[in-house]
């Protein structure tokens, strides 16, 4: 086992340590702080794959930007920090046997299949690329999704927007 | 890729560029029309129209667009075709209904300070559904999917008059966010076998010897799921009688329109493109034998029509059944795709067309009455034959046609679709769908004899509807009937529209 496994044992437990919590605790702003060290920790995974641009944004979008606000949201809104989660279960057997279905399959596929891979070639930065094909190959698909942020832009005002009375 | 390439890539996708165009000229004039907002569906209507006009004077246009330079083989992210044109000017005129029935709409009305929002949204679900037709790669597929996603999310709480808006925003966003997020994990395993997210690379790939059948069976399933969501087909259909129920009418007759059509299309192209072998002499598609896409698609489109038609046995209230009806009917159109040949496809196509014409009547219609007496209960509608003559009549042939009783045109559109099956030795499954048909009837029926043979009650009111309401019910209606006795030009029309670029 050399450095890189530790490493990556190390995030992947956080990740999943904390993700466990977040669906456990019956607190918002607890479960609010734990998806903070869940998307920390998928940042770090994204990092020993040598994606540096994905775990920057990773951690720029997710864990600076969506996060925080996600937590403001929930401690400037009383009346939600006060409500107690229901965390129960309900449906326990059927969710079991979903649940039980989808690990199997998932774990056969993780191990039976070979998957296609790229012997790494040194740890090259990745932006420039990114930068590059976004507005040359993938010119349509940059578009796009700008449009595609003004709609959202656009269906968030008009949802949060109350109606004059 | 250098500038030639892409200034031919824009030729060939002019009119999704158009209804670009018009959503950024929408978003504009709504902030500086901000007292008075009566010309922005006229704006709207106008860019619809334009995109209309370029696709029917381009109807053969064929090529790919958007061809990565590094690429050996001439594979671009968007297939523009005669399949796909024919697919976006079914979606483009059933826009240009929506804005007639917007405009109508009392629920739509009572927001109009809000009309720009409106069909800002609306254009993003058109540019969402045109890139769904035509994508040929999964990154662009997944895209466009969230971007009509995303809209109708929006617009089916839009009016947020009644909790019932809200709710059905809700569900639709739940429901959405995981089936994307299960086509997404299905696409990502898919890339990490196959390495390339292009249809037509993914058919070379299928064609190696080596593969895994149990990582892409698996991964298949899993954008199915994605595209099952969108055409409503059973079991992902938990959403659709809440959503239909409560978004307003006119998005509701929109969803089951549009929104199916282009789900519909994507999912053929994706067979299509990626699977399919060869073609034979006689139209057929032999399919690559690792996954038994013919199977799949027989048993969801049972369960589907089974599961809707029987649902919408018992509801009393008409929106609920007609959501149920169109899931049923996306079971109909399912079969179709199951035949696996150029006449399946045929009869699909035809079975859009008029499918479009009857089922965005019937809502429009619903829709009328809703907004006289406030409800889509079946007891409304008691007496309503005789108290509003026109609208009872013409109710009344959409419901028939839906059901598929000649002489209306839904008789064609069965009919072609039974042929397509009968021809393909598929004999059993056509009897359970005719079985289906018969089940059909029954609540179809029902609002007929809710109308013609109950006396009108004190909740039943007289609709009197305005000029320009009479006249879209008669543009849907003639078309209804004249289709039933003389179809020749539709099937023609339908018969220039197969071809699909592939391999």
């Amino acid at each position: 086992m050399n450095i890189y496994d530790i490493i990556f044992y190390l995030f992947a437990a956080i990740t999943l340590v904390s993700g466990f919590f977040v669906v456990s605790t019956k607190n918002i702003v607890h479960a609010g702080f734990y998806l903070l060290f869940t998307l920390f920790g998928v940042a770090g995974l994204y990092v020993l794959l040598g994606a540096d641009f994905i775990a920057i944004v990773q951690l720029l979008v997710y864990v600076g930007g969506i996060l925080i606000l996600l937590l403001f949201g929930v401690m400037l809104t009383n009346k939600i920090t006060s409500v107690d989660l229901r965390s129960g279960t309900s449906y326990i057997i059927p969710a079991v046997i979903g649940v039980g279905i989808l690990w199997g399959a998932l774990t056969a596929v993780l191990f039976k299949t070979s998957w296609r891979s790229k012997a790494p070639s040194g740890m090259d930065p990745t932006t420039s690329e990114i930068g590059r094909l976004l507005i040359t190959d993938y010119v349509l698909v940059f578009e796009l999704l700008g449009i595609l942020l003004l709609v959202a832009l656009i269906g968030a005002a008009s949802i949060a927007r109350r109606d004059k009375e | 890729m250098d500038l030639t390439n892409l200034y031919y890539s824009l030729r060939l996708i002019l009119p999704e560029v158009i209804v670009s165009v018009a959503l950024l000229i929408i978003v504009i004039a709504d902030l500086i029309l901000h007292r008075d907002k009566k010309s922005i569906p006229y704006i709207a209507l106008t860019g619809m129209l334009a995109a209309l006009a370029f696709m029917i004077t381009d109807l053969a246009q064929q090529g790919f667009a958007f061809i990565p330079s590094k690429s050996q083989h001439m594979f671009g992210m968007v297939a523009v075709d005669a399949f796909g044109t024919f697919f976006k000017i079914l979606i483009i005129i059933s826009s240009v209904f929506i804005v007639f029935f917007s405009n109508s709409s009392l629920e739509i009305q009572k927001v109009s300070d809000r009309i720009g929002e409106y069909y800002t949204l609306i254009y993003g679900m058109i540019l969402g559904m045109m890139f769904m037709i035509s994508a040929s790669d999964l990154i662009l597929i997944y895209l466009s999917i969230e971007l009509l996603s995303l809209s109708s999310y929006v617009l089916a709480g839009f009016t947020k008059l009644r909790d019932r808006n809200s709710e059905a925003s809700l569900k639709y966003i739940i429901y959405g966010a995981v089936s994307s997020g299960i086509m997404l994990f299905g696409i990502s395993i898919l890339y990490g076998i196959s390495g390339t997210t292009n249809l037509m690379a993914l058919n070379k790939f299928f064609q190696s010897p080596e593969l895994n059948l149990l990582t892409l069976s698996f991964s298949l399933i899993l954008i199915f799921a994605g595209i099952g969501y969108k055409i409503s087909a059973a079991p992902f259909h938990f959403w659709t009688p809440d959503v239909y129920e409560g978004a307003p009418i006119a998005i509701t007759a929109y969803l089951s329109v549009a929104s199916k059509a282009a789900g519909f299309a994507l999912l053929i192209r994706f067979i299509r493109t990626s699977f399919v072998a060869v073609v034979d002499a006689q139209g057929n598609w032999i399919l690559f034998d690792f996954f038994d896409w013919r199977s799949l698609l027989i048993i969801i489109s049972i369960l589907t029509m089974t599961l809707g038609n029987f649902s919408a046995l018992w509801q009393n209230n008409l929106k609920r059944m007609l959501a149920y009806s169109s899931i049923a009917h996306a079971g109909y159109i399912l079969l179709g795709l199951a035949v696996l040949s150029v006449h399946g496809l045929i009869a699909i196509m035809v079975y859009f067309l008029i499918y479009l014409l009857m089922n965005l009547g019937a809502f429009f219609i619903v829709m009328l009455i809703a907004d006289k007496s406030g409800s889509e209960n079946i007891d409304d509608y008691s007496g309503l034959g005789y108290t509003s003559p026109l609208l009872g009549v013409a109710l009344s042939i959409f419901l028939i046609s839906l059901t598929g009783i000649p002489p209306t045109a839904g008789f064609i559109a069965k009919l072609y679709l039974f042929i397509a099956l009968v021809d393909a030795n598929m004999i059993a499954v056509a009897v359970i769908a005719l079985l289906n048909t018969v089940v059909s009837l029954y609540y179809y029926v029902r609002v007929l004899k809710h109308m013609y043979l109950t006396k009108p009650s004190a909740s039943t009111s007289s609709v009197r509807a305005v000029g320009i309401n009479y006249a879209v019910v008669l543009i849907l209606t003639i078309p209804v009937i004249l289709f039933g006795l003389y179809f020749t030009p539709i099937l023609e029309f339908v018969k220039n529209c197969i071809s699909i670029l592939s391999i």
